[in-house]
């Protein structure tokens, strides 16, 4: 292709430069968000000014910021949870039903031990709330660990596993919190029980402790990917499972473990947003719309691939991206779900983009005409 | 009784459309795992262009060329810039999943419109689906095309070496596989269950993916398939029919799910597993090799 | 169909001053010859001597950048396989371009320009029949193509390109998946098409005796260049060998003595199933002891690959036991496989022996991993696999810029040397080298030949399987052909004679007579 007196050729990439690939992520968000820019026009509404108010809303308001926040750590956590089956070359989507199984193991504690009835608890209330986080762990380990297990075992595809058990755990968490299932909060809006005072947990400079638990969670897995024996395992068997598979390293055993870890923080997610948020407390009548949200890890873990300390800033753009989509959604009348729209255009421009990591533009001066 | 039979036959009918259309695409060698994000395109579209004019013809003509063109897209995303088509997909998925929260919330409600008539109290579009089953078995087995289709999805450089472009091929079987599904999908936003809502589609289109894993890429093991998830899907809605007030009826919404997982570990048994290696398009997924 | 009418002799095909530059390297320098109508023309070569880009050129897939091809005296430009296939030149490849979950039928008339619409299956059998019946090939025409034998299968391919009017057929490496028994068959049905005045070119590496059986003329090639044109008649299996390399070729290495220790691996009528879930491997029973090679001579999809898996933890063994210094180890993973001192040279060294875009030194960890001095609390000793990899670079002297470049930088001979450095510095007692020289240019497969002979001296028993009956024979003190998964015989390697192990390879239990063949 020509340019002028530029020659333009598309070349194979034989490794991409950290420097590279975000220069390209950062070039597939701008293309998107010019993209979604005519969906606001379509609407009506000027993209400059609406893309300010959305960032003013999310990043500079000061409603709006620790909401923003709230969901990045939601979104870093679901990020978490699909990078580490990535790595290993497997796809994690079922961070929806992990985060459910989170959200039921967190309160299925807190209704063991009493929080449903009274507002005093049985015990402690730190020792509740670790318990509480335990419980979140291990539900979402669970919902986590039936794709791995299957597919470790039995090669089942794992993508439409994950996919069936979103639903399955959907329709339990219905069945939990509407209709006198046991986790029905009073009133019998059908939406669960609200946690007492006491039993939330703590704040850490003004916001929800999970805040820096998750940061120091992707940090961790950074290291471990980075220099542990167990990071160095998995990622040999999402390079090359039959490698691996000579290198002594079991297929089973890295299948089922990526899914258990992944789901254990995803259902860390469930705890995060319904426990440990100020002013939600319960499992919200919209749950649903949280299992939405949590496709934004997808996105996430593409676009930094799949590199935990980089989906942080990215984390934290998308979650302002929805939270100022949904408020300026109202007041610019552009229609409901602009931040489903966002989803979906920055996905799948993302996915696009995915060319420049294997293909460099080459751009060379052509020579003089014969 | 004949009600629920005909009903199952109904869901039935979406399946196996959806189904077909991702079979026709697999066996050129091209997997989409988001047959739900096409899917919801062709229902989401189709409902808006048939309320907005009164016409169902013209919602399906809008939905069959919406399935079209973003299957076209995965197309151009798998095959001419070769990217990983499991992350296509995903794309794909996402793309129609966020994209039709958004068109279609307005619409959110029934169609409001006559309902289609029916052929004995079946949908007519059941009939349709099984004419075009056995015009792809016929097709696939019969025809030079369809050895063509065949050939580039079990092995691309043999059949590009023998004279057939296969760039040609696959865009061809992944456009008319976007077609069926978007089809589907107005089949069952206009004639199956015409009320719109988001995420509607409620799963179909992976569990369509299951059936086409599960069909051994046969089109008549395919409709059978469709008819038994078709007959589970209603029972989930209906399960007092046989067993009356055993469980809360949230619980039963999930046995269509727990069944297809169920259907897909069957699936790894060993007699299944070899027969399924030896059907599975050889190219299937796989980035073209240079030579 | 464009070639006209030929006698026997005319000249159907001429390469002239053929040249093809690749960075770094020139493929082909000013390469002429010529192929003439009923002649058997072979192209001799090393791998790495040009070879397969004169094939390439020859058949579309490439075009040179100097000189051309000349059809009947016309110059023509094959801008793909199409217009190869359209001027009559056919090709049949080593690896088999066929698609295997189809039928014969099938897979002749894909893309055949008279197929039309709907084929007529019924007239093509009748015509491919035809056609099987003059040149002497049986074959199946409702079998799938997995289903058939190498022979069979090339068969298929022969008549693919002679259906659509091939008169010039480019064989590649055409004896080399062949037991002895189809090899005759395959000869004896070339020779029919010469007389139908139809030209045949194979590309040999190094099936010397079969260039001086069944050719008429021969054209040497090295580095890129001719470096010889023969009457076959005038050539011997010396003077060729000469020509391919350059200098004096010794065909067997020095045999090495070790006394024979004790038994190190012993299997027990061990047998088991292939990816197909078919009989691979049934009930084999042998053993190998310390300071000895035994080689295992097959064609290849006799069960070896199946034996050497199950051998390394990597496939289930159906029955059987396999016992490693007297411990039964059946049912044990590989990885302790490797801890309790067994090493394995995989034949696939890509996919399997190597993580192509993990690091050189991520790779030697491979088979450190799980070791405690390279891992310890969880983490990576890098610094310590830093060293190891820096010094296997240097005793194995891999051309690599460093420890950090990636393994698919390196090229086929380096990349085996690494997997072997690996391997053996971990000093297995029980060394598994499944193909271990496969694809390897002839200074790599010494090196990789001599490593071999040193872990025997110290006293490591190795088990060899190999495809390159004289690598088999030059390097083994025990010989056991492998024919459709049994083991037609174990032979001390000087009861061995090469027509003897090469029947029992075809399955034939009685030894050839001598004399027929040469």
């Amino acid at each position: 292709m020509k340019l002028g007196s530029y020659e333009v050729k598309l070349e194979k990439k034989a490794k991409v430069t950290g420097w590279e690939a975000a220069t390209i992520s950062l070039l597939a968000i701008l293309i998107g968000l010019a993209l979604v820019g005519l969906i606001f026009r379509q609407a009506g509404v000027n993209p400059l000014t609406g893309y300010r108010a959305m960032f003013s809303y999310g990043f500079l308001n000061e409603f709006g910021l620790p909401l923003t926040i709230n969901r990045s750590i939601f979104i870093l956590l679901c990020t978490c949870a699909f990078i580490i089956p990535m790595r290993a070359g497997l796809w994690n989507i079922g961070m929806a039903g992990q985060l459910y199984g989170g959200a039921l193991g967190a309160f299925g504690v807190a209704l063991a031990f009493g929080a449903r009835e009274s507002q005093n608890p049985t015990v402690a209330p730190g020792f509740l709330i670790a318990l509480m986080m335990l419980g979140a762990l291990l539900g979402g380990a669970v919902v986590g660990a039936i794709p791995g297990f299957l597919k470790g075992r039995f090669n089942t595809n794992e993508i439409v596993v994950t996919m069936m058990l979103n639903s399955i755990v959907f329709w339990l968490v219905a069945y939990m919190i509407k209709e006198g299932g046991p986790f029905m909060g009073g009133g019998g809006e059908g939406q669960g029980f609200t946690l007492s005072q006491s039993i939330r947990p703590p704040t850490a400079l003004g916001g929800p402790f999970t805040i820096p638990l998750a940061l120091g969670l992707a940090g961790l897995l950074y290291f471990m990917f980075a220099k542990a024996t167990l990071g160095y395992q998995i990622k040999a068997f999402g390079l090359s499972p039959s490698a691996a598979k000579y290198a002594g390293i079991s297929p089973q055993n890295v299948t089922l473990l990526v899914f258990i870890l992944g789901g254990a923080i995803a259902g860390l997610a469930g705890y995060h947003y319904f426990a440990a948020v100020p002013g939600v407390s319960k499992i919200p009548l919209n749950y649903g719309d949280f299992g939405d949200l949590s496709f934004y890890g997808i996105i996430c873990g593409l676009i930094s691939m799949g590199n935990p300390l980089v989906a942080i800033p990215f984390a934290l753009l998308f979650g302002g991206l929805t939270n100022g989509g949904r408020f300026v959604q109202g007041q610019l009348q552009l229609g409901y779900g602009i931040d489903y729209a966002l989803l979906g255009i920055l996905m799948i421009t993302l996915v696009a983009f995915q060319y420049f990591y294997r293909n460099t533009v080459v751009w060379k001066k052509m020579e003089r005409e014969q | 009784m004949w009600e629920f039979a005909a009903r199952s036959l109904d869901a039935a009918t979406v399946f196996t459309i959806a189904a077909l259309g991702e079979l026709i695409g697999q066996r050129s060698g091209i997997l989409n795992v988001g047959i739900e994000g096409v899917m919801l395109f062709g229902a989401t579209l189709g409902f808006i262009v048939a309320k907005n004019t009164g016409d169902y013809l013209l919602g399906f003509v809008a939905a069959i060329a919406i399935g079209g063109l973003i299957a076209a897209l995965h197309g151009f995303l798998s095959i001419t810039l070769g990217g990983d088509q499991v992350v296509n997909g995903m794309g794909i998925w996402i793309l129609g999943f966020g994209l039709t929260a958004y068109i279609g919330y307005s619409y959110t409600g029934p169609l409001g419109m006559e309902r289609l008539p029916d052929v004995a109290g079946l949908s007519p579009f059941f009939f349709l689906a099984i004419g075009l089953v056995i015009l792809t078995w016929w097709v696939f087995s019969k025809t030079s095309l369809g050895l063509q289709i065949r050939s580039a999805g079990e092995n691309p450089s043999v059949t590009e070496v023998s004279g057939i472009n296969v760039t040609r091929t696959r865009y061809l079987s992944v456009v008319v596989s976007g077609m069926l599904m978007g089809l589907a999908g107005a089949i069952y936003s206009l004639d199956y269950n015409p009320v719109w809502s988001v995420n509607f589609l409620l799963g179909w289109g992976f569990i369509a993916l299951a059936l086409v894993f599960f069909s051994l890429w046969n089109p008549f093991i395919l409709l059978g398939g469709s008819i038994l998830f078709g007959t589970l899907w209603q029972f989930s809605l209906n399960p007092q029919l046989i067993l009356p007030s055993v469980l809360s009826r949230y619980i039963w919404r999930t046995v269509p799910f727990i069944i297809t997982i169920a259907v897909l570990v069957l699936m790894s048994t060993k007699w299944f597993s070899s027969r399924w290696g030896a059907a599975k398009p050889e190219a299937l997924g796989l980035p073209r090799k240079d030579e | 169909m464009p070639i006209h009418l030929v006698k026997h002799g005319d000249t159907v095909l001429e390469a002239r001053g053929i040249t093809k530059r690749f960075p770094g390297v020139i493929a082909n320098d000013r390469i002429d010859f010529e192929i003439r109508a009923g002649e058997i023309h072979a192209i001799l070569g090393e791998n790495g001597a040009g070879k397969t880009t004169l094939m390439k050129i020859l058949f579309g897939l490439l075009q040179p950048d100097e000189g051309g091809i000349y059809v009947q005296g016309e110059k023509v430009t094959f801008r793909s396989p199409l217009d190869a296939i359209d001027l009559g030149v056919g090709m049949v490849h080593q690896n088999r371009k066929l698609i295997a979950a189809h039928t014969v039928i099938e897979n002749i008339i894909l893309g055949h320009p008279r197929a039309g619409k709907i084929p007529d299956l019924g007239r093509t059998r009748d015509e491919i029949a035809e056609l099987c019946d003059r040149y002497g090939f049986k074959i199946d025409f409702k079998a799938k193509v997995w289903q058939l034998s190498e022979g069979e299968k090339q068969a298929v391919e022969i008549l693919k390109a002679l259906y659509r009017g091939a008169r010039i057929l480019i064989l590649d490496e055409p004896t080399s998946a062949l037991a002895p028994p189809e090899t005759e068959k395959l000869l004896a049905s070339i020779r029919i098409m010469t007389r139908d005045d139809l030209a045949l070119v194979p590309f040999i590496t190094h099936k010397l005796p079969v260039v001086l059986n069944i050719s008429d003329r021969v054209t040497v090639l090295r580095r890129g260049q001719v470096t010889a044109r023969l009457r076959t008649r005038e050539a011997t299996e010396n003077s060729l060998a000469k020509e391919m390399v350059g200098r004096e070729v010794i065909f067997r290495l020095e045999h090495v003595e070790v006394e024979r220790g004790r038994p190190i691996l012993h299997v027990d009528n061990l047998s088991a199933l292939n990816d197909k879930g078919l009989p691979a491997l049934k009930g084999v029973s042998f053993s190998v002891h310390e300071g000895e090679i035994l080689g295992i001579a097959g064609v290849s999809g006799n069960g070896q690959q199946v034996l050497a898996e199950v051998l390394a933890g990597l496939r289930k063994a159906e029955a059987g036991r396999v016992l490693m210094d007297g411990i039964d180890i059946t049912l044990t993973g590989s990885l302790q496989r490797w801890k309790n001192g067994m090493g394995y040279i995989p034949s696939d060294r890509i996919d399997v022996g190597s993580i192509g875009d993990y690091s050189l030194m991520d790779n030697v960890l491979m088979n450190y991993h799980f070791d405690g001095a390279f891992s310890r609390w969880g983490i990576v000793d890098s610094k310590k696999t830093r060293k190891l990899t820096e010094e296997l670079i240097s005793e194995y002297a891999i051309a690599t810029p460093g420890p950090d470049s990636t393994a698919k930088s390196l090229s086929g001979g380096n990349l085996q040397k690494l997997i072997l450095a690996r391997v053996l510095s971990r000093k297995p007692r029980l060394i598994i080298a499944n193909l271990p020289t496969q694809g390897l240019d002839v200074g790599a497969t010494e090196f990789v030949q001599n490593k071999l002979l040193e872990a025997k001296r110290q006293h490591a028993a190795i088990l060899l399987i190999s495809e390159d009956l004289d690598e088999v024979l030059s390097l083994s003190d025990r010989v056991a052909p492998i024919y459709e998964g049994e083991f037609m015989g174990i032979l001390p390697v000087e009861q061995a004679g090469i027509e003897d192990i090469g029947a029992m390879m075809a399955g034939l239990n009685q030894p050839v007579q001598s004399g027929e063949t040469r």
